[in-house]
């Protein structure tokens, strides 16, 4: 069974991500399209790995429980973010097997944003920030 | 010996008077104390290990004139609404649109650059590459002088050893956490070390037309020695707007 589905209640982890959202600082987007309540797991092949901005993305080939691939778009934070978190530009490349924990999207597309992600090489590395959630909320209007 | 006295004498009042001048009007400084801002600054985050007098203090009340508050409500209302949908509302950034002023100075978790030189102080933000330029030793303009755009018109000056910045000309859609304000809006800042190692900005917007009082609020940031800059161009953005003005996320076929 390579598609995993798992529902976690972690408080911490939606408590961070809104924090990020909602902080003092402006984030890129809002992170709400994700279903951070739940978390599956992906494990296949790369097509490509896309050191962009504003954000990086694993794309990437799963077979279901048949066999038959799935394609999916693995949202990442953005290459400073991820670098800051011990990502390379190389760490993946066209062809690898990969594990991904991701908080799907909720519109039921196949698409997630990044939790955590076990490479070739045997390392895990997280999806940022790195360098921990924006300032407590000093500067957001009406707190 | 007593004219000798006095001619020495003038000659020391000449070099003094002659490096004020040059201090004040060629380096635009008034004095030579000036702290060294130069370099990357990351946000200065509170909690563990981090010195609480150093944290930035709480923001003022943030007061609107009613009709503003009404629709600013109204509109954060929505966007909880759509946000706990899963459906978040478009924002500037959904299109890649730069943040501006004064939003860019506090970007999630990305570092800021300060290039610091005598008549112009450069901040370049690393999200979206924003920059602004706050010139040194010029007058402001008018408000109605400066056309509206993203980072407005800055000048700057050095009171001690604080940095005082007064910004004029932002466009009305470039908004703070999505908080209006009118074409009068004015922000001034004041820069200053709080630490050898810890940057505090405070931020006063000031707008007659939308606010009732002027509403401040103070970043803080840690000075990052040995960071470089990384280079952030918007060229994969893959949010898209639907008709129904929430953002998707494309995702790929294969």
């Amino acid at each position: 069974m390579t598609v995993r589905a798992t529902t976690i209640l972690s408080r911490t982890i939606l408590a961070a991500a809104m924090l990020i959202a909602a902080g003092t600082a402006s984030a890129h987007h809002s992170f709400a399209m994700f279903d951070q309540t739940k978390q599956i797991t992906l494990i296949g092949t790369v097509s490509a790995f896309e050191w962009t901005n504003p954000h990086a993305y694993i794309e990437m080939d799963v077979p279901d429980e048949k066999g038959i691939l799935k394609h999916w778009s693995v949202e990442m934070g953005s290459p400073s973010i991820l670098m800051q978190s011990g990502w390379k530009f190389k760490d993946l490349k066209h062809g690898d097997k990969v594990t991904v924990r991701i908080s799907p999207l909720k519109d039921g597309k196949p698409g997630g944003l990044l939790v955590q992600a076990t490479l070739p090489d045997g390392r895990v590395l997280g999806n940022g920030p790195g360098r921990g959630p924006a300032q407590p909320s000093a500067g957001a209007p009406n707190q | 010996m007593i004219r000798c006295d006095r001619g020495f004498l003038r000659l020391v009042f000449f070099a003094v008077w002659s490096a004020a001048f040059v201090s004040t009007y060629v380096y635009g400084q008034s004095n030579t104390n000036i702290p060294d801002f130069s370099g990357a600054w990351g946000p200065y985050r509170g909690g563990r290990g981090a010195d609480p007098k150093l944290a930035p203090p709480p923001a003022t009340p943030l007061a609107m004139k009613p009709e503003y508050a009404k629709a600013y409500e109204a509109r954060r209302a929505a966007e909880a609404a759509a946000n706990s949908r899963g459906e978040p509302l478009a924002t500037a950034s959904s299109a890649c649109v730069p943040y501006g002023m004064p939003s860019m100075m506090s970007v999630a978790v990305y570092p800021i650059e300060i290039i610091q030189a005598p008549k112009q102080v450069t901040i370049i933000a690393e999200a979206f590459s924003e920059v602004r330029r706050i010139y040194i030793g010029k007058p402001q303009q008018k408000i109605d002088d400066v056309p509206p755009g993203y980072y407005g018109r800055s000048v700057g000056r050095w009171e001690g050893d604080t940095f005082i910045i007064d910004t004029v000309g932002i466009k009305e859609s470039v908004q703070y956490q999505r908080l209006p304000h009118s074409d009068q809006m004015h922000i001034s800042e004041r820069m200053r070390l709080v630490a050898p190692d810890v940057l505090h900005d405070q931020i006063t917007i000031e707008d007659p037309v939308v606010l009732e009082k002027p509403y401040t609020y103070t970043l803080a940031y840690r000075r990052m020695p040995d960071y470089e800059m990384v280079e952030f161009v918007c060229d994969n953005n893959r949010e898209y707007v639907d008709d129904q003005g929430v953002v998707r996320l494309k995702v790929r076929e294969k």
